[in-house]
């Protein structure tokens, strides 16, 4: 009884030197397991965290995942507590807030918006002593916008620095 | 650019991984094993062309796949060493009629997926096969005994 032409006993019936074949062939499904795995645990995002500025002035909570994906639609929510009375609250966001993000809305519309040495600065006015202010920014991840941001958020009354959050933000292809 | 580097690295992704989920999976239509190709189809085109509706994306990665799809054939053709990576290794299942268990085993394949195989090539029984091969492609060759 002859093998089929092109079969080798030894190695195709036997499995002889074959066995290598099966580790590696588990040790690469045991690396595709370890994606979905990791995602669990929010290495690929999307999963929102806070970022928090606490002085006598007032609190900055910035609440924003820093970890997205290209084409992900996404929130920030700004949440000012004024524990002293800011007079002229404007929101400063650096570059990596826009760069290579769409901005589809923010609410409530703030009542100036204008350019600081490229960066985005928002006038958000009055803010009585005890009262917070939430901005909500929603934005969606331009797919060719892939690699590590830096991002700031900073609050100012007036012309006066009050507190300041700087997160790392990266985005996954 | 982006789009043929992401054509690049999905390609590698699902050579590897249809590599790795076994040949069964490959050639099978049992109900799971089609969710797997499904949603693989699906998810792989997301991933590809995102927002990207043109027709300039769409040549780009169709391009960027069919060159890809004639590199490894080539390289399979002329690199004999490199075959078995590329394409596997045919596995004996079945000689003189005895299912051989720890080749099946290791495709994860059972003894009523070789009947069923059997089955749909006209044979009733193994006794009436001389050796069956798991091929490459994920399909099984019997090759029945003379006068079967």
């Amino acid at each position: 009884m002859a093998a089929p032409d092109e079969i080798d006993l030894g190695r195709d019936r036997d499995l002889r030197g074959r066995d290598k074949d099966l580790w590696i062939r588990r040790s690469l499904f045991a690396l595709i397991a370890l994606i979905p795995l990791l995602a669990l645990f929010n290495v690929f995002g999307q999963r929102p965290t806070t970022a928090k500025a606490t002085v006598p002035a007032a609190t900055l909570s910035v609440y924003a995942p820093t970890k997205l994906r290209g084409g992900l639609i996404w929130e920030a929510r700004f949440h000012i507590t004024a524990h002293q009375e800011l007079k002229n609250a404007i929101l400063r966001l650096g570059t990596g807030w826009a760069e290579g993000m769409s901005i589809n809305t923010l609410e409530p519309s703030p009542t100036g918006e204008a350019s600081h040495n490229g960066q985005l600065e928002f006038t958000l006015g009055h803010i009585p002593q005890n009262q917070s202010f939430i901005l909500y920014m929603q934005f969606q991840v331009n797919p060719t916008n892939v690699g590590h941001r830096s991002r700031s958020t900073t609050l100012f009354d007036g012309d006066t620095e009050v507190a300041a959050v700087h997160q790392k933000v990266t985005v996954f292809p | 650019m982006d789009l043929a580097i992401r054509a690049i690295v999905l390609y590698a992704f699902v050579t590897i991984l249809t590599r790795v989920v076994g040949r069964r999976e490959l050639s099978s239509l049992q109900p799971f094993d089609l969710i797997l190709l499904i949603v693989l189809g699906d998810s792989i085109q997301q991933g590809l062309t995102q927002d990207d509706y043109s027709v300039t994306g769409a040549a780009i990665v169709v391009g960027t796949i069919a060159v890809l799809q004639v590199a490894t054939s080539y390289v399979s053709f002329r690199v004999p060493f490199l075959r078995p990576v590329l394409d596997g290794q045919p596995i004996v299942v079945v000689e003189d009629g005895k299912p051989i268990e720890r080749n099946l085993h290791r495709e994860r394949l059972s003894l009523e997926d070789l009947m069923e195989e059997a089955r749909q090539q006209q044979i009733g029984s193994l006794d009436e096969v001389e050796w069956a091969v798991l091929e490459t492609s994920g399909a099984i060759s019997f090759l029945k005994k003379s006068g079967s």
